[in-house]
């Protein structure tokens, strides 16, 4: 078979847990999670790569990966289907030598598939994860990366000192080359943080996952084994400043936060934006939305699909939902096909897909100051039950 | 048995709207064009090869179908045609339906032979409605009739003239029969879907082409059902049916969307409409909206107020804009403080701040694609 020589392509690691994302990903990978009113997780990294020119993904899933997998399909929506693109889903497979079996850390899944990447004869492979919110061109950070000659470089953002300890961060000269890397240290020396987005000379990137997986001790990690170990060897590596919107929606505060960022008339991080920043989704077929002469909404996005019949203030409300008769919805995240009957009012909350809120039930509440942060969560599918209260911080 | 679907395209003309593109390619309902029901309609249907004939004006028609991913009708084998005049030896624009079919003769006999068996349906883009074609399908067999036609009661009013009106004895068989005419209201009307046998068809259209008789419904169906040559069913469907035929009536059936039974009916009364994909993000709801009784499609900016109106993709309503009764297509802008009623913006529109359209509900104002008002 032929495969056309890739300058450069990207590999998504998509098979986290999610695990602090809880109900949420109980039955879902977290790239699967539903954000922005119509679109994934994945969506925007999927994006990213096409809109910065990579037409080559491969997507590492291991995790609930049902509903992901059916996602992706054959990668038609973001373009990825044509005769020299490829949106290829690669879960872990039985083989007869190492690379046989489940992935065992970050690594070792791109290690267990040297395989396809190799296909592509890739001078460059970008490393990609499936658990951020932002827009970047992938593309300049590849032409920094050439143009600085380096074996490795990690898009870097500065984050406030007090929260440094969260990340890995890189220690750099004036240059930006990178002298240090620390994996969430104690009493970090700077302030500039891994975003977790790495551009490897293939060739270096290589030969390092055939040694690390020599390593006994190795946890075969990008953060604790293969970058550390790239240094330690002398190859040059390079910061890659980003200065844009990110966010990490790895827990339900932040996820929660993500969606409310991208509300108002100059939103924290702006869904639309200019030709080469569309974040491209599976779209449902589902009709326009219908807006009760009753229903009241403020400063919120509504997708397609929807009937509103209540009131929808400072809210997220996503495909084909129904919000009933004098329903409240406030400072929430609704999921597709969530319905809210009428009465039921739904407060600092988020709602996973095609769950229910049954008849004059209250969800959640940040009545008083002090419960402000706490956010209540239903599953896929749950049900709260008519005259029922789901408590601030309760999850279902 | 294969069945074959072809749709008719240029049927009405709706005035500006039909200036530039088919009535196939009107956009209805705030994401749609008409021809989506068409296709839809078809495509659940397991219909997998479609001839889509149309006259003039076809550009944006084939832009909105394309190779008919979003139907699912992008086949190896089958899938979509586009059957244009001039992609044959003719260089003559059509007369009628049946020289149409009669110029994508090549269309009908692709591949094999017909099988006896074989059937082709046939519907306009003018008549919107979400029907089950596999049932009028399994009628038409039951039947045993040469032809079946769908019809919708209620629509014959002594008022609107139909382009083919039957009446029913009391079993439902074909008692009489008018083409082009303002029948009464104990005639019902054609929704101009059809069922044939396709051999039988292939024949009939050379048959009568040669006799230079090019009119389906003046000359195939009702000719022959007069002559005694041809029994004709009847397929009542009992759901919404919008004849969008005039200007009055896109625009009464666009605002009667807003009615929940309609709307039920008409996007997923038995199955789903598809239509092309566009990646708009969700519609944002600014904090001095005021959004009433409306359909609103996806990626709007809303911050004025709009009442009984439908709005298209990528719509901006400024703030203090009033709108009411109204059809605002796809990236129109209604700026501050302009007020609205009774208009149809097309694709495009810039309202400038402060303008004032007011129309009528039998003659709303329509404002061309492109405009700044």
């Amino acid at each position: 078979m032929y495969f056309q020589k890739k300058r450069v392509i990207a590999m998504l690691l998509a098979g986290g847990q999610g695990s602090r994302l809880h109900v949420l990903t109980r039955k879902t990978a977290k790239p699967a999670v539903p954000f922005g009113g119509k679109y994934r997780i994945i969506d925007f990294p999927l994006s990213n790569c096409v809109n910065s020119g990579i037409d080559t993904v491969g997507i590492l899933t291991q995790y609930q990966p049902l509903e992901l997998n059916e996602y992706i399909g054959n990668g038609q929506p973001w373009g990825l289907n044509k005769t020299h693109s490829c949106a290829q889903v690669l879960p872990p497979y039985e083989r007869n030598d190492k690379k046989s079996g489940w992935f065992e850390g970050t690594a070792n899944a791109i290690y267990k598939n040297i395989d396809f990447v190799d296909r592509f004869d890739p001078d460059y492979v970008v490393i990609l994860s499936g658990d951020h919110i932002y827009k970047m061109d992938y593309n300049a950070m590849v032409e920094y990366h050439v143009a600085h000659n380096a074996a490795c470089t990690i898009a870097v953002r500065n984050v406030p000192l007090a929260e440094a300890s969260r990340f890995g961060i890189l220690n750099t000269n004036p240059d930006n080359s990178i002298y240090e890397f620390e994996e969430k240290p104690a009493k970090p020396k700077s302030t500039n943080a891994s975003m977790g987005i790495y551009c490897f000379s293939w060739s270096v990137l290589r030969e390092a996952l055939i040694a690390d997986e020599e390593d006994p001790n190795s946890s075969k990690d990008f953060g604790k084994n293969i970058i550390p170990n790239l240094l330690n060897a002398g190859h040059k590596m390079m910061a890659y400043n980003f200065d844009g919107y990110w966010k990490d929606v790895g827990t339900i505060d932040s996820l929660w936060e993500a969606n409310m960022e991208t509300l108002g008339k100059n939103p924290e991080f702006d869904l639309r934006g200019g030709k080469r920043e569309t974040i491209y989704a599976r779209n449902s077929a589902l009709p326009s939305s219908y807006i009760d002469e009753d229903a009241k909404i403020v400063n919120s996005f509504v997708a397609e699909g929807c009937e509103v019949y209540g009131k929808v203030l400072h809210s997220v409300i996503s495909v084909g939902c129904t919000i009933g008769e004098d329903a409240v919805v406030e400072d929430s995240v609704v999921m597709p096909g969530v319905v809210i009957e009428s009465g039921a009012i739904v407060r600092h909350a988020i709602l996973g897909e095609d769950s229910k809120v049954c008849k004059n039930a209250v969800v959640g509440g940040a009545f008083a100051e002090d419960e402000k942060k706490k956010i209540s969560v239903t599953s896929k599918g749950a049900v709260v039950e008519a005259n029922t209260v789901l408590l601030p911080g309760d999850m279902l | 048995m294969n069945v074959t679907g072809i749709i008719f395209t240029n049927d009405a003309s709706l005035g500006e709207l039909t200036n530039k593109r088919t009535s196939g390619s009107i956009p209805f309902g705030g994401r749609y064009r008409q021809i989506d029901w068409a296709l839809s309609n078809m495509s659940c249907a397991g219909i997998r090869h479609i001839g889509i004939i149309s006259r003039h004006s076809y550009q944006s028609l084939m832009h909105h179908v394309g190779d008919g991913e979003e139907w699912g009708l992008e086949l190896e084998e089958g899938g979509l045609e586009f059957l244009t005049p001039y992609a044959t030896n003719t260089t003559d624009k059509y007369r009628g339906k049946l020289e149409s079919v009669y110029n994508a003769m090549d269309f009908l006999e692709f591949s094999d032979e017909a099988d006896d068996d074989d059937l082709v349906v046939m519907t306009d883009s003018a008549v919107l409605a979400n029907v089950d074609l596999k049932a009028v399908i399994d009628a038409h067999i039951a039947s045993g009739k040469q032809v079946t036609v769908v019809t919708k009661a209620g629509i014959a009013n002594g008022e609107k003239k139909l382009d083919l009106a039957l009446k029913l004895d009391e079993n439902g068989e074909v008692a009489d029969m008018v083409v082009d005419y303002v029948a009464s209201d104990d005639y019902v009307a054609s929704m101009d879907i059809f069922v044939l046998n396709k051999k039988k068809l292939i024949k009939w259209v050379k048959d009568m082409v040669a006799r230079d008789k090019y009119h389906m419904d003046r000359d195939l169906v009702m000719g022959g059902w007069r002559r005694g040559q041809i029994g004709v069913n009847v397929y009542p469907f009992e759901g919404v049916a919008l004849f969008n035929e005039s200007v009055e009536e896109y625009f009464a059936n666009s605002l009667s969307l807003i009615k929940k039974d309609v709307r039920h009916d008409i996007f997923n009364g038995r199955h789903p409409v598809y239509t092309k994909v566009r990646d708009r993000v969700p519609t944002y709801y600014g904090e001095d909206c005021d959004i009433e009784n409306s359909l609103i499609a996806d990626g709007c900016m809303l911050d004025g107020e709009v009442e009984d109106s439908v709005l298209f993709r990528q719509v901006t309503i400024e703030k203090d804009a009033e709108v009411e009764n109204c059809i605002i297509m796809n990236d129109s802008v209604v700026g501050e403080g302009a007020e609205l009623k009774y208009v149809i913006l097309d694709k495009n529109v810039t309202v400038t701040p402060g303008a004032k359209l007011i129309g009528t509900k039998k003659n709303p104002i329509i404002v061309k694609r492109g405009e700044t008002v």
